[in-house]
């Protein structure tokens, strides 16, 4: 038999546990996601490195092999320099994963260009020298910080000038050379794990969406990725069933000409 | 002017000035999302990279926001829900695609901050559920960050 005092203490203690407890309120174990969808807010993208950091752990990955520093084409055409500047800021996070502080260093540059190019210099001066400073110090984490930093301030000041359709070209920009790679290395190294990674088609009709509401972007190029957006939704869109090596392939083909266009000039 | 009346006008005025201001209903999202951010700092220390972007708006009592935010297999993510209305409490839960509660038994809440933990068992869309559960205040800023490892 337990004396009073020791049960008074043992359920003191078991009212604590029920009030602690009682901090984090009781979740529904479902909700009705078809009415959820009604009100959805706005997607935030994901950025390259969150994608390039899941396949790390399912093996390593040279991604030194995918660094690249040469200067692309310049362009006067703002929507080109957008979609351009997103493959760069992809590629400032494929060298931080390379650990390559030279590379890193001349992307920095390479970006703070492209935003003056674009109009948006002035915000990203600090980003570029906090990218130098941080690379040639090797500490990578703080790259990754200051790249999704620049590419923040990038955008807010494109939605601050109201040209948010611009600053969706950047996500996207990125989006699709991070994309390229990805397939690359599933391409070489396939397992399901890492083509599943590919399984994003409301990341796909989101930049479809998008992409539709820009007809004043009348350029060759925009429609090429409106129409290759078209065909990579279906290979991604497959349910609980595994994503295939073909589509990872294809996929792999259509983002790399998708890339070429977007760093060269016609 | 002596010592004691210089001190007295200077007390006076910054007191003037204090309730001249507005008040805490005047808050932002921007206040919000530095709640949020505050819920995240711990966590930065334990390898996770915290997001730039972000989402908030404001919410009445008892009203709920749905997010949909795309998740990595292999990736581990938290989301760090904050408002600057004090007195406030709020919520934040994490569904897969199919409308199942996915997340960790950790996520937790506390007052005017929440916190949602999930390691995702497959890649895909997931539903993020904020919610203002109470609120002294008739709307209520709120914002959500999220950070991965």
């Amino acid at each position: 038999m337990i004396p009073f005092s020791k049960s008074l203490k043992l359920s003191a203690i078991a009212l604590l546990g029920v009030t602690l407890c009682a901090d984090a309120a009781q979740a529904p174990q479902r909700i009705d996601v078809k009415q959820m969808s009604k009100k959805v807010e706005n997607v935030v993208v994901p950025l390259p490195n969150e994608i390039f950091g899941a396949l790390n752990k399912l093996g390593s990955v040279n991604w030194r092999e995918f660094v690249r520093t040469e200067k692309s084409s310049n362009f006067t055409e703002r929507p080109r320099i957008a979609l351009l500047l997103g493959t760069v800021i992809a590629d400032g996070f494929i060298a931080v994963q390379a650990e390559d502080a030279p590379a890193v260093k001349e992307i920095g540059q390479r970006v703070l260009n492209l935003s003056k190019g674009i109009g948006v210099g002035n915000s990203i001066t600090p980003h570029a020298k906090a990218i130098t400073e941080a690379a040639d110090k090797r500490k990578w984490e703080n790259v990754r910080q200051e790249l999704d930093r620049t590419q923040s301030s990038v955008q807010a000041a494109m939605n601050e000038v109201h040209d948010e359709k611009l600053s969706q070209l950047v996500s996207l920009g990125g989006w699709l050379r991070g994309t390229q790679v990805l397939t690359s290395v599933v391409t070489k190294h396939f397992s399901a794990d890492g083509a599943e990674l590919l399984h994003q088609p409301d990341l796909l009709v989101h930049f479809q969406t998008q992409l539709q509401a820009m007809p004043e972007f009348n350029l060759p190029l925009i429609r090429d990725i409106q129409q290759a957006l078209g065909e990579v939704r279906p290979l991604v869109d497959v349910g609980s069933a595994h994503i295939s090596a073909e589509s990872v392939r294809k996929i792999n083909e259509i983002t790399t000409r998708l890339d070429s266009g977007i760093v060269t000039r016609d | 002017m002596n010592g004691f009346t210089k001190i007295s006008l200077q007390i006076s005025l910054c007191l003037l000035v204090c309730f001249a201001l507005p008040r805490g209903a005047a808050g932002t999202v921007d206040d919000a999302q530095s709640f949020a951010l505050q819920a995240a700092e711990p966590y930065i220390k334990e390898g996770f990279q915290v997001r730039e972007d972000y989402w908030g708006g404001d919410l009445g009592s008892g009203e709920k926001k749905a997010v949909r935010q795309q998740l990595f297999k292999g990736n581990e993510y938290w989301f760090w829900m904050g408002t600057e209305v004090e007195r406030a409490k709020i919520s934040v839960h994490i569904y897969d695609s199919e409308g199942k509660l996915a997340e960790q038994p950790d996520s937790w809440e506390k007052g005017h901050f929440a916190a949602a933990h999930v390691i995702p068992k497959g890649t895909g869309s997931y539903f993020i559920i904020v919610a203002v559960e109470e609120s002294p205040e008739e709307r209520t800023h709120w914002a959500l960050v999220y950070g991965f490892r």
